[in-house]
């Protein structure tokens, strides 16, 4: 533990962990049941709503929904950085939500699923401290508003203002989409046990979060070619999470929950990303020798 | 024109790219280099420097010679130093390396067994690590070596592969079960071989560690084994080897072998034959027999589990 500490320390960030041995409840937290900011993290919630929802004949996974120029969500990645009008199935948009975090699909499969959907499955579950307070759209508004900024460039710019940082509500748990590291890491618990949703369901999720392309975070950690990593990551100013789940060849399956927050403004610190896989490993090799 | 000579300039010159610094260590002086590299460009009918500009920069055709230039004068130092060694009548000579912690008796009899196989042929035996051989495979100034794997394995062929289980030297007085973990030995330092002798092997062998659970907190690097051995009984560290004997330590095994060391003979691939290949018998007979090490099985299908970042053209 006070070696996760000092990583944490080492990489100018402050930190939330929670690994846990899928198969026989070992686990280890640093600060883990403080409340934390999901960032892009809520898309998993979202997703095991979504396949809830599906399971329950409320929704229809193969749907065609097509999304014009002007209904997209801002964000880097995928569908919200094409030009053209396009014509995806809901469970596709799950996969791009989930494999290179798209905002744009994520809010169509939000649209569909609906914030309160969302928030009852998670309280059906038993994560009673994990809430979504609205889609991604909604998350860019509030940084704006609360930034008093026109756009994203100039929030980063001001982001070092004094009082800037504890004027955003995205940044403020108690006043954003919320969790725990020990809530999500159950969340992921129950997606590998089959638990979350039906096992076909389960097998999906786990799918797409096997195909997540970031390297730089949970997978950065596990430099071995055995050990298979999935996971999601969340990205917000000066957040950076990713929760996953971590296989090793033996058989042992560990999710494992990682939130920082840097002290230092900057879009860019490759430092604080990987500290996400070193913490996350230091964490995995306690549970693995404590056997 | 001396075109070996004048090779020779050409590539100082692209290393330094700067003819004043490229005189200063050929130990000439500045207009006879520049005279002889513009008569090599005459010879070859091409430009191989830049020199407009204020700096000297490898023209394309340059750079496209420079990998030749450096094979040719690599090929002229070992045939001089065949010619050398036929001079002195060294040519009856097999020079062969062997990695510094092989052991006395194993070393013994490695030399007692060639005899027996070439009694006419000298052995030349050099303590060397694996990668001063693999260099020393290059440059001609070794005939054959035994090696541990991974290394840099360009233009070698290799010899039978063998195993080695590696286990964990400890103080006797801290009395150690029969078996041990290697996360068993969290806290203490770890004394190896230092990373420049096989970098590869070096890096493994830490990552092997960290993964099963041990992180030691410091890592000497011993030369010697006889300092390895000075560190564990001081109790300083602990030292990752195949099995050793050492008056007041023990060697323990390893619970799942999570380490082996794989050892073969190498040579260059160009410069094979039959003495090489009868140390190479030897060698593999030898060491099988008398250090422990067995023939490598079939390894076990290695698991991949391909993450999108190193998947097919990502």
């Amino acid at each position: 533990m006070r070696h996760i500490e000092r990583v944490f320390r080492d990489a100018g960030v402050t930190g939330h962990l929670y690994a846990l041995d899928l198969d026989t409840g070992r686990d280890l937290g640093v600060r883990g049941d403080d409340p934390v900011v999901l960032a892009s993290v809520f898309k998993v919630p979202l997703l095991v709503a979504f396949h809830r929802r599906a399971a329950a004949g409320l929704l229809d996974p193969t749907e065609r929904v097509t999304l014009s120029p002007e209904e997209r969500a801002p964000g880097p990645t995928g569908i919200a950085t094409m030009l053209d009008t396009v014509t995806l199935s809901l469970r596709d948009l799950t996969n791009l939500m989930i494999t290179v975090s798209d905002n744009t699909a994520a809010d169509a499969v939000f649209a569909r699923v609906g914030l309160d959907a969302v928030n009852t499955a998670m309280a059906d579950l038993g994560l009673s401290h994990t809430h979504l307070t609205g889609n991604g759209g909604e998350l860019h508004d509030t940084l704006l508003a609360d930034a008093d900024v026109p756009d994203l460039g100039e929030l980063w710019a001001r982001l070092d203002e004094p009082g800037m940082l504890s004027r955003l509500r995205a940044l403020d748990p108690s006043r954003t989409t919320r969790s725990t590291p020990r809530e999500m890491a159950r969340l992921l618990a129950m997606i590998w046990r089959d638990e979350a949703a039906p096992p076909e369901a389960c097998a999906e999720m786990r799918r797409l979060m096997g195909l997540q392309v970031w390297p730089h975070r949970l997978s950065s950690g596990f430099p071995y070619d055995d050990v298979r990593v999935s996971g999601k990551t969340g990205t917000l100013p000066t957040l950076r999470n990713e929760i996953g789940v971590v296989e090793y060849p033996d058989g042992g399956r560990y999710a494992v929950a990682v939130f920082t927050r840097s002290f230092q403004p900057l879009a860019v610190l490759p430092e604080a990303d990987a500290a996400i896989g070193t913490t996350a490993r230091l964490a995995i090799e306690a549970l693995r020798t404590l056997t | 024109m001396n075109l070996v000579g004048h090779l020779g300039c050409f590539v100082v010159v692209a290393e330094e790219l700067h003819f004043g610094r490229a005189a200063e260590r050929l130990g000439m002086a500045q207009p006879p280099l520049s005279q002889r590299i513009q008569r090599l460009e005459r010879e070859l009918g091409v430009r191989l420097f830049d020199r407009s500009s204020r700096r000297v920069e490898l023209t394309v055709p340059g750079r496209l010679l420079l990998d030749e230039a450096r094979d040719i004068l690599s090929r002229v130092d070992r045939l001089s130093s065949l010619a050398e060694r036929a001079r002195l009548g060294e040519t009856g000579t097999l020079r062969a390396g062997l990695p510094p912690d092989l052991g006395g008796s194993v070393v013994a009899a490695l030399i007692a067994a060639f005899r027996d196989r070439r009694p006419g042929l000298r052995l030349d035996l050099r303590e060397i690590g694996t990668a001063d051989q693999v260099r020393a495979l290059a440059d001609g100034t070794l005939d054959v070596g035994v090696l541990r794997h991974p290394c840099d394995a360009r233009d070698l062929a290799f010899g039978p592969m063998l195993t080695q289980r590696v286990g964990v030297l400890l103080p006797a007085a801290e009395e150690p079960p029969a078996h041990l973990h290697l996360s068993d030995l969290a806290g203490h330092d770890l004394v190896a071989a230092p990373r420049d002798e096989a970098p590869e092997i070096h890096d493994d062998l830490l990552a092997t560690c960290r993964r099963h659970g041990y992180d030691p907190p410091a890592v000497h690097e011993a030369r010697h084994p006889q300092f390895a051995l000075g560190l564990v009984l001081a109790g300083t560290a602990v030292a990752l080897l195949p099995q050793a004997e050492a008056p007041g330590a023990v060697w323990r095994p390893l619970l799942g072998d999570p380490l082996t060391w794989r050892v073969s003979c190498a040579w260059r691939q160009d410069a094979g034959g039959d003495d090489v290949e009868a140390f190479t018998a030897t060698a593999t007979a030898v060491l099988r027999d008398e250090a422990g090490m067995t023939p490598l099985a079939p390894p076990p299908a290695r698991r991949v589990a391909l993450r999108p970042a190193s998947g097919f053209l990502a």
